[in-house]
């Protein structure tokens, strides 16, 4: 849990005011699927679900926490929508992947000409181990400045951008964990059962 | 009263509602850049958001208002892109 240095005035005003403006598109969000659930200076709870599904699935929920918002980032986590848990790595229903830029690699034995290309993915939700609690790897977030790799990038490059306001987070989050979901999928398994045949005489 | 060749918007700028004024001959990314001004978003490039209409779908900033057929008053959304993270 965050200690809360600056003057909370600042922070719940600036929060209240997050809260406000996403309450006047309220019915917009909801048509994507996001649910505000609960907002209460500093935390917020959206459950995100997949409309376009039939039937409708709830998908994920995001726990943001505004604490020194915005002298310092939000915590962002996905978490149990149902529990407000977050989720280890290997528990996230969908790990925000992205596509990687396609490569091409010469592969020995194969002529030059017979090109193969190299697709790949790279999650947004960050862990070191599986039984990690991940952490959204994007600016505008406090786990990702508070990263010793990020030094670099500080919130203060990010902060006057909006990089940490509510529904820009949101968007990317729907981005690359909700509308890459089309569909269900089935498998059908088909099995032969044989009885045993009648005894011998 | 707008012109003929004017539609009002309203742009959502990171969550933040603005009113805009977008000309039809024109294409997007003019009226992003006046979205952006009116929000006071002035410290990223252009090219780092990205517009969307209400039901998430990518508006193409080099496509004119015009080619769009919005109907009046009608909201999009506009967001930082995600960025090269990770």
């Amino acid at each position: 849990m965050s200690l809360q240095y600056v003057d909370p005035t600042v922070s719940r005003k600036k929060f209240e005011r997050e809260i406000a403006e996403y309450r006047a598109l309220e019915n917009k969000y909801r048509e994507r699927g996001w649910l505000l659930v609960h907002a209460e200076f500093p935390k917020v709870l959206i459950v995100l679900a997949a409309p376009k599904l039939i039937p409708a699935a709830i998908v994920m929920g995001v726990a943001f926490d505004y604490t020194n918002y915005d002298a310092a980032p939000p915590s962002v986590r996905i978490v149990n929508p149902f529990t407000g848990e977050p989720y280890k790595f290997k528990e996230l229903p969908n790990p925000l992947n992205r596509a990687l830029p396609r490569q091409e690699i010469a592969v020995p034995g194969i002529p030059a000409a017979a090109r193969m290309m190299l697709a790949g993915a790279q999650p947004y939700m960050q862990p070191h181990q599986p039984d990690d609690i991940p952490f959204l790897c994007l600016a505008g977030v406090r786990e990702y400045h508070d990263h010793p790799a990020h030094s670099g990038d500080v919130w203060e490059l990010h902060r006057t951008s909006g990089a940490g306001r509510l529904v820009r987070l949101l968007e990317i989050i729907h981005r690359y964990g909700i509308e890459p979901l089309i569909g269900f999928g089935v498998q059908l398994v088909p099995q032969v059962g044989f009885n045993y045949g009648p005894p011998p005489p | 009263m707008p012109s003929a060749n004017e539609i009002d918007l309203t742009v959502v700028v990171n969550g933040q509602p603005v009113q805009v004024k977008a000309n039809i001959h024109e294409p997007l990314r003019t009226m992003i850049e006046h979205a952006l001004q009116k929000s006071g978003n002035s410290g990223q490039p252009i090219e780092n958001w990205e517009l969307r209409d209400a039901m998430g779908q990518i508006l193409d900033p080099a496509r004119k208002v015009g080619e769009l057929n919005f109907p009046p008053g009608v909201t999009l959304f506009l967001s930082l892109k995600a960025g090269v993270g990770g």
